[in-house]
């Protein structure tokens, strides 16, 4: 929203040509003021071409009266020129011939002054324009056509007189001029609409300081263009800074504000004049007001969506966002709001005022816009550049300005607006391991000393250019950073005061965030508990965008801690939705993936640019994709030994069961090359329970070394192994043993005993495995209960049967609608149960089996195996569980269709909306 | 035995009265210092108008006869605000009191309310003070009067959340008194009140579920058929989940109710679920034997926590409670728990097992050899162990339980023809419905 408003101003044109003419009545009185106001500056400075001494200033000779009339003229001929009007453009020019004559009387002198001969030429070249111009000829009204024509003849006959002037004045324009300020004008002169090269016009920023009063100096300085003189006369006007009025501060601020987005206004120069503005004001919150606009012009002055704001304006910016602060710290009277539409005058109100002082703005918008201008930099930086890390540094800068407006909020008690900033911080902090945090806070504090001074530097010569400053403004607010030694400790701090008072969405992101950082500190149950009792994952496709990737982001994450932590069911469950759609860059915003089936408009493309990562925020997709495949693979391995009959009836893993297939069908397997490679290579040799290699070949990826704690992991990860290959060799070999001694099996798989009677008993008890201990001789006797074929047929046939009468059930319950059926009585316990999670805050119970199962629930939701579970009346409790279930699996599918499609095609979306409303 | 001490997690969620009871055990238990009880007690004391009460505490802490001068000014000022309280609440005590005109009260509550207006000048006012005083008596520790006067006020009183709170005063008044069988009446009361009534937030509806589970621990392991009713109340969807976000230390109280119980299996197995998602979030060696034993078949350790469990029981204020049975002290509890711990193991341990040493089941059962052998002789005649003994070598050996190919099928197929009549039946009824209209 911020950004759509503040470039609102760049996209003004149209409107603009329609405003013209109004605005320009609007400003035809600011002008005549202007000239009575000024007259005194004006003529005083004409008389600086003679004689530079200001104490002169005070004496008003008629010499200098009839210079100041002159003057005026030229102004008028100026504005007529501005909107075409030659009518009066006509009248001007027999003004200032009446004018010259008294002029050149007084000066007794027969060369016409400059200024004359300088308003000549602009009306020839105007003229020359003008007939060039044989469109605009045709549109004019017929007296200004008549007009432009006498003008023509009055122009050739005048100018004949005063031909060898112009001529002279037409080779060296300003005699008195410097040479840089000359160029400088017609860079201006020849693309003021459009955007100027910043680096130039920086250079110029710093210069112009020191340039314009020598520029000042030349009576002629009023010959710039329009844009230009104004900036000039600015600096004019407030030579001296007692001369400077509110009133007359205040005037310029309204006009140089009312030129926003016009077309030929320079962008920079509005910031340069605004700067100059805020330090000449009287009032702290004139100062504010002039502030607030200098920070919406820097703002304009990247006009498109798509690039990001130089770096320099943003750091300025940012300091001017800490100079707002500081007076809003020194005089705590000043409310800034947008909400109330201040009195005109309001700023007027000095310190001394007593009440309360209104000024509009809004610091969140800005603080927001910051934000994304920052984000937007470095999603546009190579981050393979120097430039990249340089940015980065700028971090802590922007996070010392959002920590001083969250203060600022907390003090005024807006907890609201500080909640909002407080996300912000939590977004640039929140995907930071301790390391790195560690590094940025380092580095915040190094910089503390030279930063004072880098931060300081743009102020510094401001403040030395006008010594005598208006309104002196003390840095009261902080300007280096302080966190907390430990990341965890801070992002607690923000998130609790984002819980209490943010709106939905704000507490939905810095929730999100709150998980991501836990998983990142490896606290699975803790991010797992947030995550299900916030409830997102059903309401994660209602929300934006962004926040939805976000989501993806901290699935991710969740699914790396679990893995971490050697959760290896939840790992994969996390992760699976993910890699469901083949989709992964796209879900986590860290690239793009080419779709075979459509292609994107060049729209949705820019969309899609417009949302990705920064770099340094990136998840390692071979990482993940290598935890992810292995949680499959030490799932879905025993899984299908287990399963040999009917390999299609539980899978836990469609993807990995796809690429299992791919590799084996290849003739021949080369060495590893990718994770795939690597994890298939690791597979073959899991099922065929040879544990060692099957971990070397895991080990061998590269990945690992981006853990922190790479050993422990491999640790875990072979002891994981090391079971799966125990479990996967007893489903595979059970056959063909009668017993099985303990120490054999301990031996080949280097477990310890009681880890192989555990686990040997917990497939026993589950009736995985269909055997008993003998514990006189440690050892395992199986159970011949191998099924024929045919009785394994038969199973499966009973269960088809179960299965349709349960849709038989169904059908009719649909039909009639509840009644006798045990059936619906559960049905409706069940929906009873699910009001009650919603409205209670601890549904988690079953969301977290849900979360343990997700696999088995929902493909046996899927299949209707859930009727067998009502048949054998295994209890309400149990059934509770598949509702959460399939729920919590169907909510979270959607999700992710919604997740891979948001951005891929409008019909998609559309479609899953339809489903989900 | 201090670490597995839960009384720093309940307390919170009780009436400072209620915690009393819970103090008194710890001393008696000697877990901690007694001075530490007694300055806890103090503290717990100084928030209630039991001023005499505190004061003989701090004279037995400190041993002396003086007593501070807060406390005599506050005992003036309790005394005082009795007075005040008994005064405004009199002609309604006095009214109540009077058998005759309380006969004159009906089932309608607002007709009774019009009656004391118009008879009696008894308005609002009186009725509120009223609970006031009722309230100032059960802080002063009269807890009978004060369950009387709030049972009336209940019967008077139109404000609905008034009325709640009076409840819970009044069951706070019954746990106390110690009177099990109406406070059990106040609790189902209350939790129905609780279900149903539409709370301002989900957190306070879930808040007021474990204060009713904290506070039934009292009834539930006083009273004889409470391990069936805490199961049942702890069990459900809603105060599981409550259980699981804000007092997972309640899983403590339902494992051993678990454990004692022996015809609650149905459900044992969700609650083992249960209990392994919450092993981050709390663990003692209750549920942790119960890990061991149907998570892990970790049957060395499960012997080992079965010991811990046994402190854990004794220094447990409602678990070890101690029956005086002449002239020495029993905990009940204790031992049911171990019989049925032990069989437990047994079980687990039977099912996975084929053969097995006399001697080595002796040892994990805590038996000798010929208790052991006898247990196991009562077992199999009690036919709930399919086994038999081979005494020849010393082994119990089993029989393989797995069902037969057919029976299987058969067990899957029968309830298919069941569910299939019925499901004609309703189609055949439906039709004739439809018919007939």
């Amino acid at each position: 929203m911020a950004s759509k408003f503040w470039t609102q101003g760049g996209s003004d044109t149209e409107e603009e040509s329609s405003d013209y003419d109004s605005e320009n009545e609007d400003m035809g009185p600011v002008d005549n003021d202007a000239q009575t106001a000024g007259n005194r500056y004006l003529s005083v400075n004409a008389s600086d071409s003679e004689d530079s001494d200001t104490q002169k200033r005070v004496v008003r000779s008629a010499k200098d009266k009839r210079f100041e009339e002159m003057l005026a003229t030229v102004d008028q001929m100026k504005n007529a020129m501005k909107i075409n009007d030659w009518v009066s453009l006509q009248e001007s020019f027999d003004k200032i011939n009446k004018q010259l004559e008294k002029v050149m009387r007084v000066m007794e002198s027969d060369k016409a002054p400059t200024v004359y001969i300088k308003a000549l030429v602009m009306l020839e070249d105007f003229l020359a324009q003008s007939l060039a111009n044989k469109d605009a000829k045709k549109k004019m009204s017929s007296s200004n056509a008549k007009a432009l024509n006498s003008m023509k003849q009055k122009l050739k006959k005048n100018n004949k007189q005063y031909e060898e002037l112009i001529n002279k004045y037409r080779e060296h324009p300003e005699s008195e001029e410097e040479p840089e300020d000359e160029e400088e004008e017609e860079e201006e002169e020849s693309d003021d609409s459009e955007i100027e090269d910043p680096t130039k016009l920086d250079v110029s920023d710093q210069e112009e300081g020191s340039e314009v009063d020598e520029a000042l100096d030349s009576q002629e300085s009023g010959w710039k263009l329009k844009m230009s003189k104004k900036d000039s006369l600015l600096v004019k006007q407030f030579r001296d800074p007692k001369e400077a009025t509110w009133e007359k501060v205040n005037k310029w601020f309204k006009e140089i504000v009312a030129a926003r987005g016009r077309k030929g206004t320079g962008r920079y120069e509005q910031v340069e004049q605004l700067t100059f503005l805020s330090q000449v004001a009287k009032t702290p919150a004139q100062k504010l007001e002039i502030l607030f606009s200098v920070v919406s012009a820097q703002f304009d002055v990247n006009p498109g969506l798509n690039g990001h704001m130089p770096v320099d304006v943003w750091k300025k910016c940012v300091q001017n966002m800490l100079v707002i602060l500081d007076i809003l710290m020194q005089y705590p009277d000043i409310v800034v709001s947008d909400s109330v539409e201040p009195d005109e005058n309001e700023s007027e109100k000095g310190p001394e005022y007593a009440g309360t002082i209104r000024i509009w703005g809004n610091l969140v918008a800005f603080l927001e816009r910051i934000d994304a201008e920052f984000f937007k930099s470095l999603q546009c930086i190579d981050p393979h550049t120097r430039d990249y890390v340089k940015r980065l540094r700028d971090e802590p800068i922007f996070l010392v300005l959002a920590q001083n407006v969250q203060d600022y909020f907390e003090r005024a008690g807006d907890f609201r607006a500080a909640s909002k900033v407080a996300l912000r911080r939590v977004e640039l902090i929140y995907y930071k391991p301790q390391e790195v945090y560690d590094a940025m806070r380092k580095l915040a504090e190094q910089t503390e000393d030279n930063g004072e001074e880098a931060g300081e530097e743009p102020k510094v010569p401001e403040e030395g250019r006008v010594p005598t400053m208006f309104l002196v403004t003390p840095e009261l607010v902080h300007r280096k950073p302080t966190f907390p030694e430990n990341s965890r400790t801070f992002m607690d701090a923000l998130v609790s005061l984002i819980y209490k008072y943010g709106d939905e969405r704000t507490k939905a992101r810095a929730m999100l965030c709150d998980i991501y950082h836990h998983a990142l500190l490896d606290e699975f149950s803790t991010a797992r508990d947030l995550l299900l009792m916030s409830h997102l994952q059903d309401s994660i496709q209602l929300m934006d965008i962004s926040t939805q990737i976000l989501f993806n982001r901290a699935m991710a994450q969740l699914g790396l801690c679990a893995f971490r932590v050697g959760l290896i069911a939840e790992g994969h469950g996390c992760l699976s939705e993910l890699y469901s759609g083949g989709r992964v860059k796209e879900l986590l915003a860290q690239g793009f993936s080419q779709s075979r089936y459509h292609e994107k408009t060049p729209e949705q493309e820019r969309l899609e640019r417009r949302r990705q990562m920064p770099y340094h925020m990136h998840i390692n997709l071979e990482l993940l994709e290598a935890v992810h495949l292995i949680c499959a693979m030490l799932l879905e391995v025993p899984n299908m030994a287990a399963n040999t009959h009917d390999a299609k009836r539980r899978v836990i893993s469609k993807n990995f069961r796809r690429l299992l297939e791919v590799s084996e069908r290849q003739t021949f397997t080369g060495p590893p090359e990718n994770v795939r490679d690597h994890v298939m290579a690791a597979t073959r040799a899991l099922t065929k329970g040879d544990h060692e290699s099957a971990f070397n070949a895991i080990k061998a990826l590269d990945a690992w070394k981006l853990l922190r704690n790479k050993d422990s992991v491999l640790e875990m990860l072979r002891a994981n192994i090391k079971e799966e290959a125990l479990r996967t060799y007893l489903f595979t070999f059970s056959s063909s043993y009668d017993s099985l001694s303990v120490d054999q099996l301990n031996k080949m798989f280097d477990l310890s005993e009681a880890q192989v009677h555990s686990l040997v008993s917990k497939m026993m008890v589950n009736e995985e495995l269909h055997a008993s201990w003998d514990q006189p001789t440690r050892s395992i006797i199986f159970h011949e209960v191998e099924y024929t074929r045919l009785q394994a047929l038969a199973f499966q046939f009973t269960e088809k049967l179960s299965v349709l009468t349960e849709s038989n059930e169904r059908a009719l319950e649909a039909k009639i609608g509840g009644g006798g059926l045990e059936l619906p009585m559960r049905r409706r316990d069940n929906q009873d149960y699910a009001g009650g999670a919603t409205s209670g805050a601890g549904k988690w119970a079953e969301g977290g089996l849900s979360f343990n199962q997700g696999r088995q629930g929902s493909s046996e939701g899927r299949s209707g195996y859930s009727g067998r579970a009502y048949g054998m009346g295994q209890g309400g409790g149990y059934s509770r569980d598949r509702a959460g279930l399939v729920r919590g699996a169907g909510g979270y599918s959607s999700r992710a269709a919604r997740g891979s499609h948001m951005d891929g095609s409008g019909r998609m979306v559309s479609l899953n909306r339809g489903f989900r409303t | 035995m201090a670490q597995y001490d839960l009384t720093p997690r309940i307390a919170p969620n009780l009436d400072r009265h209620l915690v009393f009871p819970l103090l008194e055990f710890l001393q008696e238990r000697q877990l901690y210092p007694d001075e530490e009880i007694l300055k806890a007690k103090i503290e717990l004391l100084s928030k209630t108008n039991m001023v005499d009460y505190a004061m003989d505490i701090h004279k037995s802490l400190y041993h002396t006869e003086e007593v501070p001068q807060d406390m005599v000014e506050r005992r003036a000022e309790v005394v005082a605000r009795l007075k005040a309280l008994e005064e405004a609440a009199a002609p309604l005590v006095a009214f109540l009191q009077n058998p005759n005109a309380v006969q004159e009260l009906r089932a309608d509550k607002h007709y009774n309310l019009q009656m004391l207006n118009d008879r009696y000048q008894i308005g609002p006012q009186q009725i509120e003070a009223l609970y006031q005083y009722a309230k100032f008596q059960f802080e002063c520790g009269n807890y009978s009067g004060a369950a009387d006067y709030l049972y009336q006020y209940r019967a008077l009183c139109t404000n609905s959340e008034r009325s709640l709170s009076a409840l819970w005063g009044k069951f706070a008044a019954e746990i106390l008194m110690p009177n099990w069988d109406t406070a059990l009446e106040e609790l189902n009361r209350l939790k129905e009140i609780i279900d149903s009534k539409s709370f301002a937030s989900p957190m306070n509806q879930v808040q007021s579920r474990i204060w009713l589970m904290h506070w039934s621990l009292y009834i539930f392991f006083n009273n004889d058929n409470g391990r069936t009713q805490i199961i049942d109340l702890f069990n459900q969807d809603k105060y599981i989940n409550a259980i699981q976000t804000s007092a997972p230390h309640l899983l403590r109280y339902l494992a051993t109710a678990f454990i004692v119980n022996k015809r609650r299996r149905t459900q044992f197995k969700d609650f083992i679920k249960v209990i392994q998602q919450e092993q981050h979030s709390y663990k003692d060696p209750i549920t942790e034997f119960l890990a061991c034993v149907y998570v892990n078949y970790d049957f060395d350790g499960a012997q080992k926590k079965m010991r811990e469990c046994e402190e854990v029981i004794l220094n447990d204020p409602f678990l070890g409670k101690r029956v005086e049975d002449g002239n020495f002290s029993t905990v009940p509890l204790r031992d049911e728990f171990l019989e049925n711990a032990r069989l437990f193991i047994f079980e687990t341990y039977c099912r996975i097992h084929r053969r097995i040493d006399m001697g080595v089941l002796a040892e994990k059962l805590n038996l000798n050899y010929e208790e052991a052998e006898r247990w196991i002789v009562n077992l199999i005649r009690g036919s709930k162990l399919d086994a038999k003994i081979d005494s020849k070598s010393g082994t119990v050996l089993m029989e393989p339980n797995h069902l037969n190919v057919y029976e299987q099928l058969i067990d899957h197929t029968k309830a298919l023809s069941g569910r299939t009549y019925k499901l004609v039946g309703q189609v055949l009824e439906h039709g004739q419905t439809q018919a007939t209209r």
